[in-house]
């Protein structure tokens, strides 16, 4: 606390002489475009309105987006009705791994740190090149990836980027995207075939259209 | 082998025409030249020329199998009418409804169907590539579709001279799998790019911006297998089948309680007959047909004399879609039959949408309050609400079409949802732990 009364005006206005005179970090967009990593998305932020209210409308575009899928929302909206995620209250870890599994049927594993680790690259260069390096066959590159390795390894991923000159953050979004692309090994050997999973999804569909139908489960 | 349903003998087979004479080998492409395959192909490219093909097309009416009933004609004109470097055409033989099966049975019964439709279509529009995008789940399809293919190249029906034209066609056969969407033509047009399958704003339609920015016609296998017939027997001869504003004739998957199956039937068919054709309703009374598949629209027995066709589905409130025609009895409850499909359409969103991905989860989350016991009074309304707004900002079909199974069953069926929420009853005696209406509770226990 000071005690000269005004001290604290004066060095208020101090700062104001020391920022006014300093170089401006104002960037004349859009005529001048920051240099950021491509990669960059801005920082992480929920922002507030003037009434103190999140801003946020759980639309989940960044849930979908978010390429390790750790953003998932959570809550009851504010009439205090439903919870907007699909679980009790849990952990953040197991929310990360309920929202995979709800949204892409994937378990995402928590070996964050092996998933890095480097990988015999002979097999995928060998793929690579029988593509030519064309990122126009990304699907086909990466279902002969998973095919030589068992699942999608980061370290391919990287390499497929590289050497493809396509963005790590594109082909990650194609690799979430398709069910049968997987990004970890199968827990079990005798796991099912990749392709798998979607099939799965249609047989419950067809089996709980026969059950609505009152029909049980006959093969059509 | 796919079998059909045997029709009427008078009812035209335009896509199954060739499938007994090809029942012993359907890739072998002499028993299908000597059936008559590629008799089209040639007549296009000797006699009709390129845009005498289009017209041709365009005098038949023939409307596009995929669901939407696009004009085929008009689809190539606009094709070939964009100036471009490259063109391409893509038969779209995803499949992407998991009850529908009749992609697979063209397929695998006559190929070369197809493949003629396919050449056609490209030697139409002016397109060198020609890519038929299949299911990889059947190996063996696959396998026995790039081995027809390689047959046709050789045979000089389809490579770089087609028929002694100097034409060339080149076609690949490009299996993709693991997403519904994929059957929506800019999302597999997105995965055969090697990108994340979301589908794009139209337009720019295909047609002007396709695969890799070219002028690119998709057209559903179902519609490139009636090319051929079109061009061997003319544009009029297939414009006289079937409903008027929707000629010939369209394969339907039929599913009842009596059994079912794939049947080629001339659109415009009440769906009276169809019903008939899958052996009727079976022992109980009939309560709704379910046309067009996961997203189709519930019909009352009322409508049962609707023609199968695509405006008169439309504007009943149900559409081709993916050629599904189910026929449900009174072991069925609207409201739970219709979250099962608006739950199977929400789960299967790409996620490109916040209404399509957001406004369907919370579609079907009303439909299962309503079928759990513990609806609000005004759920019926923000039902209907619900559903416009979904409807309205619709980047795609699947958006715009997810609605129907609810818009349909609260147009036809109203007194049923009004039964749940109202008086807590499900009147099929399906939806628990709702107090069932007395003498209604039939279900079977099996
Ligand atoms: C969700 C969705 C799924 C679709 N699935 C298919 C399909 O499985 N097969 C198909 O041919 N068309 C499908 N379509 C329609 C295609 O987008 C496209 O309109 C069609 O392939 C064009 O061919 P056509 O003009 O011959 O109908 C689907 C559309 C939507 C919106
Ligand atoms: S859920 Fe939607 S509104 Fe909420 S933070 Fe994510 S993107 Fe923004
Ligand atoms: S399916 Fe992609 S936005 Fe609806």
């Amino acid at each position: 606390m000071s005690t000269i009364p005004g001290m604290g005006m004066v060095r208020g206005m101090g700062l104001t002489l020391r920022r006014f005179f300093a170089p401006k970090a104002t960037i004349q967009w859009p005529e001048v475009h920051a240099d950021v990593a491509p990669k960059f998305r801005g920082r992480l932020q929920l922002l507030y309105d003037e009434y103190g209210t999140l801003k946020c409308e759980t639309c989940f575009q960044c849930a979908q987006a978010c390429p390790i899928e750790c953003i998932d929302m959570g809550g009851m909206d504010t009439k205090g009705r439903f919870h907007v995620h699909w679980g009790p209250p849990e952990t953040y870890g197991e929310r990360r791994e309920e929202s995979a599994v709800r949204r892409s049927g994937r378990p995402v594993a928590d070996h964050a740190f092996t998933r890095f680790e480097a990988i015999d690259l002979a097999p995928l260069d060998a793929i690579l090149e029988a593509h030519d390096y064309d990122p126009r066959d990304m699907l086909a590159i990466l279902e002969e990836t998973q095919a030589a390795y068992g699942h999608l390894p980061v370290a391919a991923l990287r390499h497929i980027s590289r050497v493809t000159g396509a963005w790590y953050a594109m082909i990650y979004g194609t690799a979430t995207y398709y069910r049968h692309l997987r990004f970890e090994p199968p827990a079990v050997t005798d796991a099912p075939p990749a392709g798998a999973a979607q099939r799965e999804l249609e047989d419950a569909y067809r089996s709980a259209l026969d059950t609505a139908l009152g029909l049980g489960g006959r093969p059509s | 082998m796919a079998s059909f349903l045997a029709t009427p003998r008078e009812w035209p087979r335009v896509l199954t025409g060739h499938v007994d004479a090809l029942a012993a080998n359907p890739a072998d492409l002499d028993a299908a030249v000597r059936a008559g395959a590629f008799d089209g192909l040639r007549k296009a490219v000797r006699d009709l020329g390129a845009t005498g093909t289009i017209a041709t097309i365009a005098a038949s009416g023939l409307r596009g199998r995929g669901g939407a009933g696009m004009p085929t004609g008009a689809k190539w004109r606009a094709a070939s009418a964009q100036p471009a470097d490259q063109r391409y055409v893509v038969g779209n033989g995803y499949g992407a409804d998991p009850a529908v099966h009749t992609d697979h049975a063209l397929l695998s019964s006559d190929p070369y169907a197809v493949i003629e439709g396919l050449v056609v279509a490209a030697f139409a529009t002016g397109a060198t590539q020609a890519i038929l995008a299949v299911r990889a789940d059947d190996a063996a399809l696959v396998t026995m579709l790039e081995g027809a293919v390689l047959a046709a190249e050789e045979a000089g029906f389809a490579g770089e001279d087609v028929l002694g034209t100097g034409h060339a066609v080149y076609l690949a056969v490009r299996p993709v799998q693991g997403a519904y969407m994929l059957g929506e033509e800019t999302v597999l047009l997105k995965a055969l790019e090697g990108k994340r399958g979301q589908p794009e704003q139209m337009p720019p339609y295909p047609t002007e911006r396709g695969l890799f920015d070219r002028p690119t016609v998709v057209n559903s296998i179902q519609t490139l297998a009636a090319v051929p017939w079109i061009c061997r027997e003319g544009g009029s001869a297939y414009a006289a089948i079937g409903a008027k504003a929707s000629p010939g004739t369209a394969l339907v998957q039929l599913r009842g309680p009596a059994g079912g199956g794939i049947a080629e039937v001339p659109l415009g068919t009440p769906l009276r007959d169809l019903v008939k054709l899958a052996g009727g309703p079976g022992p109980r009374p009939l309560k709704a047909v379910l046309v067009g598949g996961p997203t189709g629209g519930l019909l009352p027995a009322e409508l049962l004399d609707t023609p199968y066709e695509f405006d008169a589905l439309r504007s009943a409130g149900a559409h081709v879609g993916s050629g599904s025609v189910v026929i449900a009895d009174d072991r069925t409850c609207v409201v739970d039959l219709a979250r099962l499909l608006t739950r199977f359409s929400a789960d299967n969103a790409c996620g490109k949408s916040i209404p399509c991905r957001i406004g369907l989860r919370r579609l079907y989350e009303i439909g299962d309050r309503i079928a759990g016991g513990r609806p609000k009074p005004t759920d019926a309304t923000l039902l209907g609400d619900l559903a416009h707004d979904i409807t309205a900002s619709g980047l795609c079909d699947h958006e715009r079409l997810a609605t129907l199974p609810f818009t349909s069953g609260m147009r036809y069926f109203r007194s049923e949802i009004d039964d749940h929420i109202l008086r807590s009853t499900c009147p099929a005696g399906v939806c628990q732990p709702i107090a069932v209406a007395a003498g209604a509770a039939h279900r079977d226990p099996a």
